[in-house]
């Protein structure tokens, strides 16, 4: 198992950049995700890790080893492409063994290691069909266990639940992270689904047009993104934009006659009194009883309200601005009628507006 | 600071070639760049070089002498008949402006005739149903089987004067004629050319329109477009590219042909039949072994190469410029078919089947020759026999010219696999420095004519190669097999490519991540999973290989004992004829035919697809 390093790298395709400076220490053992909405470069990133594409610039390390110049063939490690890329002329087994046989493992040690991680990730008994005639979960498991057999370094997952329906999504995550745990094995998984990379991850790199946004745990970013892609891209919730009137331990905002106040997860230290900035409420932190702590009073007209099991999600309007609120499930509210939403002061997420730079 | 940047730049660019070459590459690289260095591009560059040099200057001698040699261009015509009606029969020789003019006279001829012919029979077939669709479909393949020199000689037969059989029954029997009709010359060769190329154009022309989407049309029809019109102002024009492609296939052949002069001078010695430029190279290698090729030769033959090259390009920029034609964006996709009326149906039939007899005759008359007593017997034939089959086996000389020529085309197929899979990789997957000088380098052969080939050969291998393997006087067979290999290489290459495209690189990858290098990937994965494509395209080029002419019967004339069945084939048709051995010529047609039957019936099993195995 190895610690995977990656320092300064860049890799452009024309003027794309697809991995912009990218500077990563993934953990012995961890499960780190590299998150991001589709196109911003994860799989380049991830491939440059393998060893399937050559940055332009910087390095990889493996533990304190620079394996930047090393073929694909020689890093040893176990790739789940996001269509599995399972060879249809050879049978499961064979799949399954390939890595093993270009190893020059005994035939002996070979069938014993398929068995076992066969039985692993559950798919005993199928050896001999060929992927053709398996279901897309099983296609899933075989790549998993192809990689997995040859004991590799690092566990690369390339969106490997984005072929699945959405319970089959949901079973194989958790059996992924099971497994994991089990093993033991440093993964690096890409996404572009905020809610599976929150689920399975220990940490999480969110990334934008190549360069990384932000590392930290599912929670860390999730309460303290350090800017309004992350905000946006993790959890979601509505956005009220306006100028900084006030800023010291609290950032006080004004757009049209609301006044809100929140805390900045970036430590402050960017906002300035006049800045443009932007509040995230996050819908769960609303609600229509006044909390305890300080906290701000938004008031508006209810849009509309659907009951969706276990809450009732509110959409009001706040001198046009829109606002989502999750309530319990058991509050009705009338549409049209005029409320008022309380949010903690210190779950008002306040952020600086990007200029976005193209 | 500049000097650092280029130094780092140019270690990034060597590290990445190091990477990029690993052996297999730099193998595949190097056997593809070699062949075709050695066996197309050095040989044409030293024939084209040596038609401009005169008394050791660069001059242009050799082309003004031609040009201005009325045996060459004539702007007069300096024989022939045409239409002239002389006692009771119609002469149909063709009029002699020349060898060159002549040459490009047939082969726009037989390239306009088969465009219209092409055209007709592939909107019929792929807009009509009918009954028999399906059967029609295969018999209108029927022209593409191989029969070298006698499919000319028995169109020569048929239409003798006296004696052939047209004019015996639509002038003696039938009185329908009013005079009997004389068919020879360049109009024969025309004929015969036209008989067996049409089904290149309807092929191109009939994947065109399969592949246009049926929305175009209804949409154009749903604006009040119908008929001649619709036809006229878009399918038509949808269509072009592949008519082009298959137009410039034809004329490139005909220049080329060899078959069809050889076959009227055995039939019937009309001088005019020799006045084509293929004829004119073909008889100078006559007198190779006496005293090498004249430059004037040379000039001659890359005269035609460069028409046939410029033609070639012109004609491959205009199809991928157009292919926007294949371009589908989702939806429903059966071409549209519909039945026609009885009317109309009744003409389709009428159409296809004087068509059909048209232009079977040849492969029937071969059979016929093969398995009768024709060749001798007059009209018609009286007897059947089987000693001309039985000759295959029997005759020393004729058994030794199949065991050549089965030789010489399973080397070439090898080679050709070979090659075609080491370009096709390179192009498709690698990224090394030439890879699209490789690319554009393996298509050139389909637009180089193979009788200039074969000069080129016998210039640069007795000039460079005198007295080892590869001099043509020595041996012709080493450069036999590399000229079929070279010649068929850019469809087993392309074959080869349409495998690779159809897998996934990250089945490769997956391969190569798991610890596998490229070479045992490329053996465990790859070829594995272009095997049909390979085999396929294997099979198919080895039929072409039997049935090559142009350089089996230049090349294939310096050493006896080294022939191959089609130069054996033209010497039967040129010389003997009188005797009647044509018909064992006949024979070894009749074997062309049923291998080229079972080889297309076997790759059509392997491959699951019908075959269009000509195309720009
Ligand atoms: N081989 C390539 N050639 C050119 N552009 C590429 C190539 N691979 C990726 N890109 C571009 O790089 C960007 C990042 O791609 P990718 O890493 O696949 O993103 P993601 O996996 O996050 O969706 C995209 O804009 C993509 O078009
Ligand atoms: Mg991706």
């Amino acid at each position: 198992m190895v610690k995977v390093v990656l320092k300064g790298i860049t890799k452009r395709f024309g003027n794309v950049v697809a991995a912009g400076n990218i500077n990563l220490e993934i953990q012995d053992g961890e499960f780190f995700t590299l998150l991001g909405p589709s196109g911003c470069g994860k799989t380049t990133t991830m491939r440059i890790i393998a060893g399937l594409e050559q940055p332009d610039e910087g390095h990889v390390f493996f533990n304190d080893e620079d394996v930047t110049d090393l073929p694909t063939y020689k890093r040893n490690t176990g790739m789940v492409f996001q269509n599995y890329a399972l060879w249809p002329h050879m049978s499961v087994f064979d799949n399954i063994a390939y890595g093993l046989k270009v190893r020059k493992v005994p035939k002996k040690e070979i069938e014993e290691r398929v068995q076992k991680v066969l039985e692993l990730v559950n798919l005993s008994g199928l050896e001999t069909r060929f992927p053709t005639q398996l279901s897309g979960g099983q296609q899933q498991r075989v790549a998993l266990a192809r990689a997995l057999v040859i004991e590799p370094n690092v566990l690369l997952l390339d969106e490997p639940l984005s072929n699945l329906d959405a319970n089959l999504r949901v079973k194989m995550r958790e059996e992924i992270k099971e497994l994991q745990k089990r093993l033991r094995i440093t993964t690096i998984y890409v996404t572009h689904d905020q809610e599976e990379a929150m689920v399975i991850s220990d940490r999480i790199a969110i990334q934008k047009n190549g360069r990384i946004q932000q590392v930290g745990t599912p929670i860390d970013i999730y309460n303290k993104p350090k800017s309004l892609f992350v905000a946006t891209f993790i959890g979601g919730g509505s956005l009220i934009e306006g100028i900084a009137e006030k800023v010291e331990d609290l950032i006080r905002v004004r757009t049209g006659n609301i006044i809100i106040e929140g805390v900045s997860s970036t430590d402050g230290k960017k906002i300035r009194k006049g800045d443009r900035i932007a509040c995230v409420l996050r819908p769960e932190s609303l609600s229509l009883e006044k909390p305890e702590e300080p906290s701000n009073r938004l008031e508006g007209v209810v849009e509309w309200a659907s009951f969706v099991g276990p809450m009732t999600e509110i959409r009001m309007n706040l001198e046009n601005n829109r606002l989502l609120i999750n309530a319990p499930s058991d509050i009705q509210v009338p549409i049209g009628k005029r409320i008022a939403v309380y949010i903690r002061k210190s779950d008002t997420i306040i952020l600086p507006v990007e200029e976005e730079k193209l | 600071m500049r000097q650092d940047g280029f130094k780092m730049d140019f270690g990034k660019t060597w590290k990445k070639l190091k990477r990029e070459m690993d052996l297999m590459t730099a193998s595949q690289t190097l056997i593809a760049f070699s062949i075709l260095l050695l066996f197309l591009i050095a040989p044409l560059a030293l024939m084209v070089g040596q038609a401009f040099i005169y008394r050791g200057n660069i001059s242009l001698n050799w082309f003004i002498s031609m040009f201005g040699d009325p045996e060459f261009i004539s702007l007069t015509p300096r024989g022939g008949r045409l239409f002239e009606v002389h006692r009771g029969t119609m002469y149909i020789w063709g009029l002699d402006y020349g060898i060159l003019l002549n040459t490009l006279i047939v082969a726009m001829t037989v390239t306009f005739s088969c465009s219209i012919i092409g055209v007709t029979i592939a909107v019929i077939m792929a807009r009509y149903s009918f009954k028999g669709k399906e059967i029609f479909r295969v018999l209108l393949l029927v022209p593409l089987l191989a029969t070298p020199f006698v499919n000319a000689y028995v169109i020569g037969k048929l239409f003798q004067p006296i004696g052939g059989l047209v004019n015996f029954l639509f002038y003696n029997l039938l009185h329908i004629m009013p005079w009997r009709i004389d068919i020879d010359g360049l109009f024969g060769i025309a004929l015969a050319q036209i008989l067996s190329y049409y089904p290149i154009v309807y092929l191109n022309v009939f994947a065109s329109l399969m592949n246009i989407d049926p929305s175009l049309e209804e949409q154009a029809e749903n604006l009040g477009s119908k008929g001649f019109r619709l036809f006229r102002t878009i399918t038509f024009p949808l269509s072009l590219p592949g008519l082009a492609a298959g137009a410039i296939i034809v004329f490139i052949f005909s220049m080329e042909d060899l078959g069809a002069p050889i076959g009227f001078i055995g039939a019937r010695a009309n001088p005019l039949s020799r006045k084509v430029v293929s004829y004119k190279i073909y008889s100078s290698f006559a007198g190779a072994l006496a005293g090498g090729i004249s430059p004037r030769t040379y000039a001659l033959a890359v005269t035609i190469l460069v028409i046939s090259v410029i033609g070639f390009t012109v004609v491959k920029r205009y199809v991928s410029l157009k292919s926007y034609a294949m371009l589908s964006r989702g939806g429903r996709w059966s071409p549209r078919v519909r039945t026609p009326s009885w009317k109309a149906q009744g003409i389709i039939y009428l159409l296809l089947m004087v068509l059909l007899v048209t232009a079977s005759m040849p492969q029937i008359g071969t059979l016929l020759l093969a398995t009768t007593n024709w060749a001798t017997s007059g009209t018609l034939p009286t007897k059947l026999t089987g000693e001309h089959l039985q000759a295959l086996a029997t005759n020393p000389d004729v058994a030794r010219a199949i065991v050549n020529s089965l030789m010489y085309s399973s080397v070439a197929v090898t080679v050709m696999i070979l090659v075609g899979a080491s370009i096709a990789y390179v192009v498709a997957r690698r990224d090394v420095p030439g890879r699209s000088v490789l690319d554009v380098m393996a298509t050139i052969p389909v637009a180089v004519p193979g009788i200039a080939l074969a000069v080129g050969y016998f210039l640069f291998f007795t000039d460079y190669f005198r007295g080892t393997l590869l001099d043509p006087i020595i041996d012709p067979a080493l450069l036999l097999i590399f000229a079929y290999s070279v010649r068929r290489l850019p469809f087993t290459s392309r074959a080869i490519f349409a495998g690779l495209q159809q897998i996934d690189v990250s089945l490769e990858e997956a391969s190569l991540n798991l610890g596998a290098r490229r070479s045992t990937t490329f053996l465990r994965i790859v070829l594995p999973l272009i095997a049909s494509n390979i085999i396929g395209g294997g099979i198919l080029s080895f039929v072409y290989s039997m049935s090559e002419v142009s350089t089996s019967a230049t090349l294939g004339a310096l050493r006896e004992d080294r022939m191959p069945i089609t130069f054996f084939i033209s010497q039967i048709v040129y010389g003997v004829a009188a005797v009647g051995a044509v018909s064992v010529g006949a024979a070894l047609c009749v074997l062309l035919m049923s291998i080229q039957i079972l080889a297309m019936v076997l790759s059509n099993l392997i491959l699951k697809q019908r075959v269009a195995f000509l195309g720009v």
